[in-house]
């Protein structure tokens, strides 16, 4: 009976924003005791959806049920009373509370007497369902203190600890999980989910195919708003889910092999034994121009502090960093900048955008001095709006206009102003962090047709990433880095790529 | 359906006249404060709707928008100088013991170059030593007062040379005095370096993100040193205006600017966070304050009950006035 009746299932679920529907009459069901991945570019409707399941959002119209019974749409805590726990992509704790605290954050209720809380027994309770969890953290733990993927681990945790408060077995909802989580982390990420679905119905939302193979049980793909595709894992390709993610089939070029240029130009950068200590051995690598050469390493591998180094926000301690033949001055962001150097930074919110400027701002800003008035102090207005709606035309930034503060775009039309910021100025090397972070199917696509464009007039380019499909995909040359020493150097030509096995084995 | 379409568009779309509100509302709530004031007192009290009072506002506001216009600067970046009213005093002393001896333009400049200088030092101390420009300038406020007091010995410092005092008072342009004249000029000489120059687009580029500054060019060290300078230096010549205007150098003359400054730079609009806002905001937060204290001198209100005034309006004006929507949290 029990297989028979779903652990969740919403029909003809929609909701209107206004004139816009987010979500059109979408029928999802979560079997008991299985993890469906719920996939679909941003804007798709995953968010809307999750926020529809945990009552935060309410539905135009639509039912949701709980293991068959009805539970009231728009409630929160209703959804929270049938078992249904969200773990959200920005994490959801307070850093200076102790992980029992955080868990059971807003439940202090049923431990309180006459308003003392009885401490011992939420001790006791989160470190019963940590421990059967096979989570191996410490419930008087600092929460601020944790690492990114252990404050995860509490996250889900704190679903949990849930249905240990209302008798029923839990729903949780993993929004994004693992979008910010290492290789490593994300492999105990998936070996807990496979155990723990034993004991809960789990619903996985990600950007990454890789993660609906490892793990889920069924996938469902959302498309502007109403479902595209249905099936188990077990019957689903990459190509199919990609196809039904994107409205299109993925062309056998996702990543632009065929563009990938092969006559390249002269060495335009060029690193000799650079050394940081403790991160960096002599590391030697040269790019000509067109090229793309992609750094492939773990965590700690000095990938990121290589990027660093070439930019100008790392001092080497020694070794020398040229380009175009010319010494850059070492840990000067400047001359770097000076050289026409362009940095693309992991954390684009910190580091690449400034959210609360506009379009025309963020992106006229390295090369602001160029829109002087003839020498004179004061800057031309009218040509930066030309040049900023020239690159928002050209890059395709979805946006209502160059004043749009950069915080109201979506993370791939604010990457593609990253780029415009570079490709407004000029440059001869462009260092990348990670481009595709946090970028859905459709977003990434575009941001590597930019890349095989600039290839392809002679910029050349240095490509970090974690995404090893990506780095191989996109690499003229794979450089594998392990403990900040360069330990393989791999050739992909566009018809003879290697394959991911053939390089992992240098990373770890 | 067309019909159905467009209804729909049009209910999803406020009317025009209320975006505008929307998109302008930052800026339309201090002009609105103000209005209140002046209907409030003008009932209060026939003589303060004047042409007249208009001038004595304007000239007793003139000092206290050049200190928050220098304040603004430093704001855009994301720091603070509380040196402002400090500087104020010092170059006005310097301003004071100058002018009989070397003429009014050498006194100008030396009243100038003491805000220049002292903004330099308090830029270089906080990148080079690193400490927050919070406490750099609040130990620099401690030990200008200490050099003021040193310098004057507990009194004020008299001159005879009054060509700098009838300047400030008369009328360049007929009906405005001057010092309004020059202060006005100088807000518009700093909303066009914010919005028009790489200075100004750099500060802001500073405060709005120093991270992404410095990784798209900007030598963010040496513009923070320039944005501390522009503060001194403007400071500076605020010194100067008060000591022509007072008709003597004194050791407390610009005391109680600093509060006053930073209450007009964040009714005006810009955020203690940097990034938003600029000069042409602070211009309205100034005449809320302006308007408030000479109302309140007009309406004969005793100077106990004003101060006590002043704090409630401001504390309502900056609740109104800051965009809550772009803080995720208040502090």
């Amino acid at each position: 009976m029990n297989t028979v009746v779903p652990a969740l299932a919403l029909s003809g679920v929609s909701k209107h924003y206004g004139p816009v529907a987010a979500l059109r009459a979408v029928d999802l069901t979560l079997a008991r005791h299985s993890v469906l991945g719920l996939v679909g570019e941003n804007g798709a409707g995953k968010s809307t959806l999750i926020s529809i399941i945990n009552g935060t959002v309410l539905p135009t119209d639509g039912e949701l049920r709980v293991n068959g019974v009805a539970v009231t749409p728009g409630s929160p805590a209703d959804a929270a009373r049938a078992g249904i726990a969200t773990v959200f992509q920005e994490q959801g704790l307070i850093s200076n509370l102790h992980v029992f605290e955080n868990m059971l954050l807003g439940r202090e209720a049923g431990f309180s007497r006459a308003g003392i809380l009885g401490r011992s027994a939420m001790v006791g309770l989160a470190r019963d369902v940590l421990s059967e969890l096979g989570i191996a953290i410490d419930p008087l733990a600092v929460t601020g203190e944790l690492a990114f993927g252990e404050r995860q681990l509490v996250e889900i945790a704190k679903a949990f600890a849930l249905g240990r408060i209302y008798p029923v077995e839990p729903i949780v909802l993993l929004d994004e999980p693992t979008s910010a989580l290492s290789d490593k982390e994300t492999q105990i990420l998936f070996n807990s989910i496979r155990r723990w679905r034993e004991k809960a119905s789990i619903i996985l939302v990600s950007h990454r195919l890789s993660d609906v193979f490892a793990v889920c049980d069924h996938v469902t793909a959302l498309k502007d708003g109403t479902v595209n595709g249905h099936w188990a894992v077990a019957d689903a390709t990459p190509d199919m889910l990609h196809e039904a993610i994107v409205g299109r089939p993925r062309s056998a070029g996702y990543y632009k092999e065929a563009e990938q240029r092969e006559d390249l130009g002269e060495v335009l950068l060029d690193i000799r034994s650079v050394s940081v200590p403790g991160q960096l051995r002599e590391v030697s690598l040269s790019v000509r121009a067109g090229e793309i050469v992609g750094i492939a390493g773990v965590l700690g591998s000095g990938k990121t502090v290589l990027a660093n180094a070439i930019t100008g926000a790392v001092r080497p301690a020694s070794g020398e960093i040229r380009v175009g033949g010319k010494a850059l001055k070492p840990g000067s962001r400047a001359d770097a900048l000076a050289a026409d150097v362009g940095f693309v930074p992991a954390e684009r919110n910190i580091a690449g955008v400034i959210g609360m400027h506009s379009i025309e701002w963020n992106m006229t800003l390295p090369s602001i001095r160029s829109f002087r008035v003839a020498g004179l102090p004061f800057l031309s207005g009218s040509r930066q709006a030309s040049v900023t709606d020239g690159w928002i035309a050209r890059l395709r930034v979805r946006t209502p206009g160059r004043a749009v503060q950069i915080r109201n775009l979506s993370g791939g039309n604010a990457q593609k102003v990253v780029f415009a910021k570079w490709l407004a100025r000029g440059i001869k090397v462009f260092v990348l962090d990670d481009p595709g972070r946090g970028l859905d199917v459709g977003a990434k696509e575009e941001i590597y047709v930019l890349l095989r464009d600039l290839a392809r007039q002679g910029v050349a380019i240095v490509l970090v990433s974690d995404n090893l499909p990506e780095i191989i995909g996109l690499s003229n040359r794979i450089i594998t880095l392990r403990s900040g020493a360069i330990s393989a150097e791999i050739n992909a030509p566009a018809n003879d790529k290697p394959a991911e096995t053939a390089v992992v084995p240098h990373m770890v | 359906m067309e019909a159905k379409l467009s209804q729909s568009a049009t209910t999803a779309m406020p009317p025009a006249w209320r975006q505008w509100i929307a998109k302008h509302a930052i800026a339309l709530y201090p002009v609105l404060v103000i209005l209140a004031l002046v209907v409030f007192f003008a009932v209060q009290n026939p003589n303060f709707a004047t042409f007249d009072n208009a001038m004595n506002i304007g000239r007793q506001s003139s000092v206290l928008l050049l200190v928050a216009l220098a304040g603004t600067m430093v704001i855009m970046i994301g720091s603070i100088d509380l040196s402002v009213g400090s500087i104020v005093t010092l170059a006005g002393i310097v301003a004071a013991l100058t002018i009989d001896s070397a003429g009014p333009v050498v006194a100008i400049l030396a009243g100038i170059g003491t805000g220049l200088v002292v903004g330099l030092i308090n830029g270089v101390t906080l990148i080079s030593l690193k400490v927050p420009s919070f406490l750099v300038t609040l130990g620099m406020l401690s030990i200008l007062s200490g050099i003021a007091n040193m310098i004057c010995g507990g009194a004020s410092i008299m001159f005879m040379d009054l060509s700098l005092t009838n300047f400030v008072n008369a009328e360049l342009i007929p009906g405005l005095p001057t010092i309004i004249l020059v202060a006005l000029l100088s807000a518009a000489a700093l909303t066009f370096i914010a919005f028009k120059t790489v200075l100004g687009r750099y500060l802001f580029a500073i405060g709005g993100g120093e991270i992404v500054a410095a990784n798209s060019g900007v030598p963010v060290n040496r513009y923070k040193v320039y944005a501390f300078m522009l503060s001194g230096a403007l400071c500076g010549l605020a010194g100067v205006l008060l000591t022509a205007q007072v008709g003597a150098g004194t050791p407390a003359a610009g005391a109680n600017m600093l509060l006053d400054s930073i209450a007009a730079i964040v009714m005006g609009g810009t955020a203690l966070s940097g990034g938003i806002g600029g000069p042409q905001r602070t211009i309205l937060g100034v005449l809320v304050i302006a308007i408030l204290s000479n109302g309140m001198d007009v309406t004969e209100v005793s100077s106990f009950t004003q101060e006590i005034v002043k704090g409630l309006v401001i504390i309502l004006a900056v609740a109104s006035t800051i965009d809550r929507k772009k803080y995720p949290f208040i502090k």
